[in-house]
């Protein structure tokens, strides 16, 4: 490696590290900062530095610990649905039949839409007076008369990750396909020469194969359920009363309705943490193919 | 048997992806009495393409709550004066979607040859910083990011957005660009320098015109994740100058007053630009997504 490599390396690097410095290691390093004082917009001339009273208070706020479980809950059923849909869905484009071109075109299309229209299309569908959930199961005589769905804080988590997981299934779909297409065939041949089943050959080549397809969709979809807001700035606002206030929800209120932003960098520190150590196990996964 | 299966198979799977948008489409083409009949009416049956002129005729049109059309105001007949400001909050969406894209290109193709044909100190430890750079939630940066927005003067600026966006799409850019980089092979590199070309020139003129297809994906993923952003742009932008088409259509859906069928005009127009790249794209967007997962 010579000397001009590791200079003209670095300038062609610059750009990057520059922009990632600025708006990346910078920002994190402030909010860190901020979150050590008791910081309110609402009382923007006594700014008291309290050290780590920021997380004592969080810490003990009961609806913190409640939008935890909250995430947890969202995040577990979303990458669930998740990997079975897209499972299923990749199984089937990775047969060889006329119409598949189309079906894989198609696929994308949840996978383009903006969040905010996605929720906007969903917020219409789950519409207590006229939405098109409420009248296909009228019509299918599931229900006798309209329910309320998002406005039911029983349901309201649920049909939020069923919106979520309608949009992240085609990336996750993509992601198990090349799984998939990296199965050698002969591993088939020779299962069929042993007298195996479908569904033994499923079990025991197609699901191990796809081991680390899994790894990267359920790291991958975790994250992004765990830090998602969209939605639920969309179809709910945290509500009903307080039934989808997740985590990022939780960031939102604290920092721009309550204008509390030294509290509300740090839940907003400790929800980088907990992603960060989600993240890990992606990055190794992920760095050792570079 | 194999083939009705498959084809009962599709069927589903056609439905489960594209029922809910040709809702949101036949919604959006709906008269306020037929979108508020029950059980609804599937297939519009006067279809209308007024909430779409409403959209793009505002400039020249009053379209208010005073010039509202004869529905049933309990049930949201109306069509919001902010109407107007969706055609140039498309615009905004555009020009900062244009700009992140550009600026994105030349940031991260100079870093994806480095990393990708350089053996340099310090190689595996870039990868890593800019891969954790994109760990952190959005969520997290915003606080930050409005100190360092209103410290710049840049609040309320499209300006603003191109910053922040470029920090969320530059990682994923240098990914891609890396993984295509690296399948190309190493000799170009060793020959075009002994004809006495620089790193720079290499790059420009050996690496880039073969690397057109990663630079697609790259553009069509910055592009897409610039138009789709809602969370940045609601901190950042306050006044229709600035705002982009989701802090648009966001406000629209929690506004009660607004007609439903409105709502989803607006929706289906926020919907197309971004499905219509993707389908015609599809190509190097399934070989850009899958640019981390396929190299072994």
């Amino acid at each position: 490696m010579s000397r001009y490599d590791q200079m003209s390396a670095l300038g062609l690097l610059a750009p990057m590290l520059v922009v990632l410095l600025v708006v990346a290691v910078f920002p994190v390093l402030y909010s860190f900062w901020v979150s050590l004082f008791d910081l309110k917009l609402t009382r923007p001339h006594r700014v008291p530095f309290v050290w780590l009273a920021n997380y004592a208070t969080v810490f003990q706020d009961p609806l913190f610990w409640a939008s935890v479980w909250r995430t947890t809950w969202f995040t577990v059923i979303s990458v669930a649905a998740i990997m079975v849909i897209a499972l299923l869905a990749a199984l089937l484009l990775n047969e060889e039949f006329r119409g598949r071109r189309f079906l894989s075109a198609v696929l994308l299309v949840p996978w383009a839409i903006p969040y905010v229209a996605n929720g906007l299309m969903w917020k219409w569908i789950y519409d207590s007076g006229y939405g098109a959930l409420n009248g296909l199961l009228f019509q299918l005589d599931f229900i006798d008369k309209y329910m309320v769905w998002l406005g039911d804080s029983e349901k309201t988590l649920a049909l939020i990750a069923n919106a979520f997981v309608w949009k992240e299934v085609p990336l996750a779909t993509i992601l198990i396909l090349v799984g998939l297409k990296s199965i050698p065939g002969d591993l088939y041949s020779a299962a069929r020469v042993d007298g195996a089943n479908v569904w033994r050959r499923f079990v025991h080549i197609t699901l191990p194969a796809l081991r680390p397809s899994f790894m990267l969709v359920l790291i991958y979809e975790a994250m992004m359920a765990i830090r998602h807001f969209d939605l639920f700035f969309i179809l709910t606002e945290g509500g009903p009363a307080e039934a989808s206030h997740v985590l990022a929800w939780e960031v939102y209120v604290e920092t721009f309705r309550k204008l509390s932003f030294g509290t509300g960098s740090a839940l907003a520190y400790i929800m980088a943490i907990l992603t960060f150590l989600l993240a890990f196990a992606l990055i190794r996964a992920l760095g050792k193919k570079l | 048997m194999k083939r009705i299966f498959l084809f009962c198979a599709s069927t589903v799977f056609l439905v489960y992806v594209l029922a809910p948008v040709a809702w949101l489409v036949s919604s959006s083409v709906q008269q306020e009495a037929e979108i508020t009949s029950r059980p609804p009416h599937w297939i519009p049956r006067e279809p209308t393409l007024e909430n779409f002129e409403a959209i793009f005729a505002a400039k020249e049109k009053q379209v208010t709550y005073e010039t509202r059309r004869q529905g049933d105001p309990a049930t949201g007949g109306y069509i919001p004066s902010t109407a107007r400001n969706l055609v140039p909050a498309m615009w905004n969406s555009l020009i900062v979607a244009v700009a992140v894209v550009i600026l994105n290109l030349v940031v991260s193709v100079p870093a994806a040859y480095a990393m990708a044909k350089i053996r340099f100190v310090g190689r595996s430890a870039s990868i890593y910083f800019m891969l954790t750079t994109r760990v952190i939630p959005d969520i997290a940066l915003v606080v930050p990011f409005f100190f360092f927005i209103h410290k710049l003067g840049l609040l309320d600026h499209l300006g603003s957005l191109v910053i922040t966006y470029l920090a969320i799409t530059v990682p994923f850019g240098v990914f891609i660009l890396v993984g295509y980089f690296e399948s190309l092979p190493d000799e170009l590199d060793k020959a075009a320098r002994i004809d006495g070309c620089s790193r720079l020139q290499t790059l420009l003129r050996v690496y880039l015109p073969l690397a057109v297809p990663s630079l697609v994906a790259v553009v069509l993923f910055t592009f897409l994740t610039s138009w789709n952003e809602f969370l940045l742009a609601l901190m950042f932008t306050q006044t229709p100058a600035s705002q982009t088409m989701p802090i648009i259509v966001a406000a629209f859906t929690s506004d009660f007053t607004i007609s439903f069928s409105f709502i989803n005009a607006a929706g289906v127009l926020a919907v197309i630009p971004p499905v219509i790249l993707a389908v015609v794209f599809e190509r190097y967007i399934v070989s850009g997504l899958t640019a981390g997962a396929v190299k072994g």
